[in-house]
């Protein structure tokens, strides 16, 4: 039967493939990627070149008029908008106040919470509980917690003779209760990278520490510290870019006060864009953002190689 | 042959079938009532509207009224235009200098029986331009004092309500009561509108005292909130919360409808939350000033978008949606602007929640009252009025200074 076959269909000669093995793994690479890459296009790619056209327009999206008008919406902000500086400044001190707090505190509890100890699987999940909390049930919490009369932590304060602050309602205070509950909110999620990151440090570099006189604070700053570079570095630069682009907690918080307070970035062009649908103008804050937190990262990753080498 | 001629039968009864189905017309109205009852009152004004176009299907779609107006103009913006929708007030201006809102005078003169003298002419104020109608402001509701009668008993003070029947419920009394409550009940005398006196609900706040001192918001490119009887006006306010303590303060959670506030200012809509209050209520006109009574009213309108599918029907079932007889179904919930129904005995006397004593109240505050002010750039007047109210609300701050610092901030939007 295979004879039989075999003999109707003529053995075809060798023929090399139209295309080398170089080009078909890459035809194939693409391929397989062509998924991710469409979904990047689409909503990554394209909203960002929409956005960088929309900032050169004045586009009012209640009466859809768009006008072309070059780089006025940017000369608007930088240099006659006096809210563009004061928002600047509120977003910088926010980030300031964030991202040391969060990754101080996140390192400190890794290093509690690292080791396989009693308590420990306990303590790393109650930690973590805030970051899968919606964000608006523990802004509401926080709300009622910080209120100014009645307030349990003024309650608390009081009971060790502090009179307590109006926290949510006087400027400097409201930035200082937004920043510790947006760091215990998302400080989990930063404690869960150092853990890992700990838990990949080799035991025997502590070990041979030890044995040559090494202090617990020596091993850690000489031997831990250096080898969690990566990861901090990692973690920096997600908190620095969190922190820049906070909207939900600033909205469901104070809403940008009081005395526009905690008026960050994010929210500022929530409100032009959503609030006086000024399209134009809210996408020239959006790419003036952008431009921001890239210089961050590039120089953040900068001064990582600089400090490697 | 016989089974081709089948085939052929069948399909076209299939395409006649859903050529009727296509026929059909679906209408969308935006509103930003959640309320069960009020929705089922919404709905039965739909299958009311099917006896005379049987093909037509209408939805009722619910949009959250903190973020109504934006995701209503994200809407049109992007093409999923509603056919009808609730127009808050102080976006009326905005939305009918853009050209959104389709005219609806044509419309309206041509339904039979549709009264339109019987529009109460300041009530269409906000919602008429050049003589024609680009809305019809389905609710035209007074704020009224809401009061919690067992705590007012509890203080030995007389309500509200008797003492607007006899002609004593001012301003100073307002205050003094307030005080009054505070100090023998421990509850709060007074909550602002929802607790949002301090944040969204600025103007509701203010006004009412404004202008029962005489004095008024802008007129125009005039700021009139640091003339001096804006200025004493809030100064009344400034010292309840700072001094009195009897005012829910900025930062504290109060809420009059579980308890924890004596007296608050809302509107009738709000009557369903007071269902399952553990205490006795009532409500009553706003407290006189030496401007004497200034009723204030909040409005909400119903527009058809000029941009919607089916513009021309929607504005039929506008039309039939606001004629009178379902404005008085609506009048338990929303008191029309329609004289005739407001002046009747059956909007006094026929809602099951609110007594007839108070009910007058309410009918009177509608023929008399000014709705709130607005403004084409309302949103930014509303942006640059909080820093400058956060000021203000401060235990130290200087009312008149504050004030003044409130004109500056909203005069390049005026």
């Amino acid at each position: 039967m295979t004879t039989h076959a075999a003999g109707r269909q003529p053995v075809r000669g060798f023929r090399a493939p139209r295309l080398s093995l170089k080009y078909r793994a890459a035809i194939e690479g693409w391929l397989f990627v062509s998924p991710m890459l469409a979904g990047f296009v689409i909503f990554f790619v394209g909203p960002l070149v929409g956005v960088a056209l929309y900032s050169l327009t004045k586009w009012n999206l209640l009466t859809q008029q768009s006008t072309f008008i070059g780089l006025a919406n940017y000369a608007d902000a930088l240099t006659k908008n006096p809210d563009f500086w004061l928002v600047i400044r509120n977003t910088a001190i926010f980030a300031a106040g964030l991202v040391p707090l969060n990754m101080a505190l996140a390192l400190c509890l890794a290093l509690a919470l690292a080791r396989p100890r009693f308590g420990a699987v306990f303590f790393r999940t109650v930690f973590f509980a805030p970051v899968v909390t919606s964000a608006v049930a523990w802004a509401i919490v926080w709300k009622f917690l910080l209120q100014g009369q009645g307030g349990a932590i003024n309650e608390l304060l009081a009971t060790i003779g502090i009179a307590g602050p109006n926290w949510l309602r006087e400027p400097n205070w409201a930035m200082a209760a937004v920043i510790v509950t947006r760091v215990l909110k998302m400080v989990g999620l930063n404690m869960i990278l150092y853990i890992a990151a700990l838990q990949a440090v080799p035991r025997d570099y502590e070990e041979a520490a030890r044995l040559e006189g090494a202090s617990s604070w020596q091993i850690f700053r000489m031997v831990t510290w250096p080898l969690l570079g990566p990861t901090t570095l990692v973690i920096m630069v997600i908190t620095t870019i969190g922190s820049f682009k906070v909207f939900d907690h600033i909205y469901l918080m104070t809403g940008g006060g009081p005395e526009n307070g905690t008026l960050v970035l994010a929210f500022y062009i929530y409100q032009q864009a959503f609030k006086f649908f000024d399209v134009g103008y809210a996408s020239a804050l959006a790419m003036i953002m952008f431009v921001m937190v890239f210089i961050l990262t590039l120089l953040q990753l900068f001064l990582a190689r600089r400090n490697s080498k | 042959m016989k089974v081709l001629i089948k085939a052929l039968a069948a399909t076209a009864l299939s395409t006649a079938s859903m050529a009727a189905v296509a026929h059909a017309t679906d209408l969308r109205v935006t509103v930003w009532t959640g309320s069960a009852p009020q929705l089922a009152m919404f709905n039965s004004f739909a299958e009311g509207f099917k006896k005379t176009h049987p093909d037509v299907n209408i939805k009722f779609q619910t949009i959250p009224a903190a973020d109504y107006t934006q995701k209503l103009t994200f809407q049109l913006a992007g093409g999923n235009v509603p056919d009808l929708g609730w127009i808050m007030e102080d976006a009326a201006p905005a939305f009918e200098q853009a050209g959104l809102l389709m005219n609806l005078t044509p419309t309206l003169k041509n339904t039979e029986g549709y009264d339109l003298s019987d529009l109460a002419k300041p009530a269409m104020g906000l919602w008429e331009t050049n003589g024609e109608i680009y809305a019809i402001p389905f609710s035209t509701s007074p704020f009224m004092i809401y009061f919690n009668k067992t705590l007012f008993d509890k203080a030995g003070l007389k309500t509200p309500l008797q003492l607007a029947e006899n002609g004593q419920w001012t301003m100073e009394k307002w205050r003094q009561d307030a005080k009054a409550l505070k100090d023998k009940t421990g509850v709060w005398g007074f909550e602002f509108k929802d607790g949002e006196g301090y944040d969204s609900r600025i103007l509701h706040a203010m006004m009412p005292p404004i202008r029962a001192y005489g004095g008024y918001a802008w007129k125009k490119d005039d700021c009139g909130f640091d003339k001096p009887k804006a200025v004493a006006a809030m100064t009344v306010l400034h010292d309840m919360v700072y001094k009195d303590k009897s005012i829910v303060p900025p930062g504290v959670q109060g809420d009059f409808f579980s308890g924890n506030a004596a007296m608050t200012i809302n509107q009738i809509s709000r009557v369903p939350n007071l269902a399952d209050a553990k205490f006795d209520w009532g409500i009553a006109p706003l407290p006189s000033g030496p401007a004497g009574e200034a009723p204030v009213i909040g409005q909400a309108g119903f527009a058809v978008f000029k941009q919607g599918k089916h513009p021309q029907l929607a504005a039929e079932f506008l039309a039939y949606m606001t004629n009178k007889k379902n404005s008085e179904i609506m009048d338990k919930y929303f008191p029309p602007a329609r004289k005739s129904v407001v002046d009747g005995k059956q909007f006094v006397e026929g809602n099951s929640a609110i007594k007839p004593a108070q009910m007058k109240y309410v009918a009177q505050a509608i023929a008399s009252g000014r709705v709130l002010p607005s403004n084409v750039n309302i949103p930014q007047i509303r942006a640059a009025l909080k820093p400058t109210m956060d000021a203000f609300w401060k235990p130290d701050s200087d009312p008149k200074k504050a004030m003044s610092a409130v004109c500056t901030a909203i005069g390049q939007f005026l």
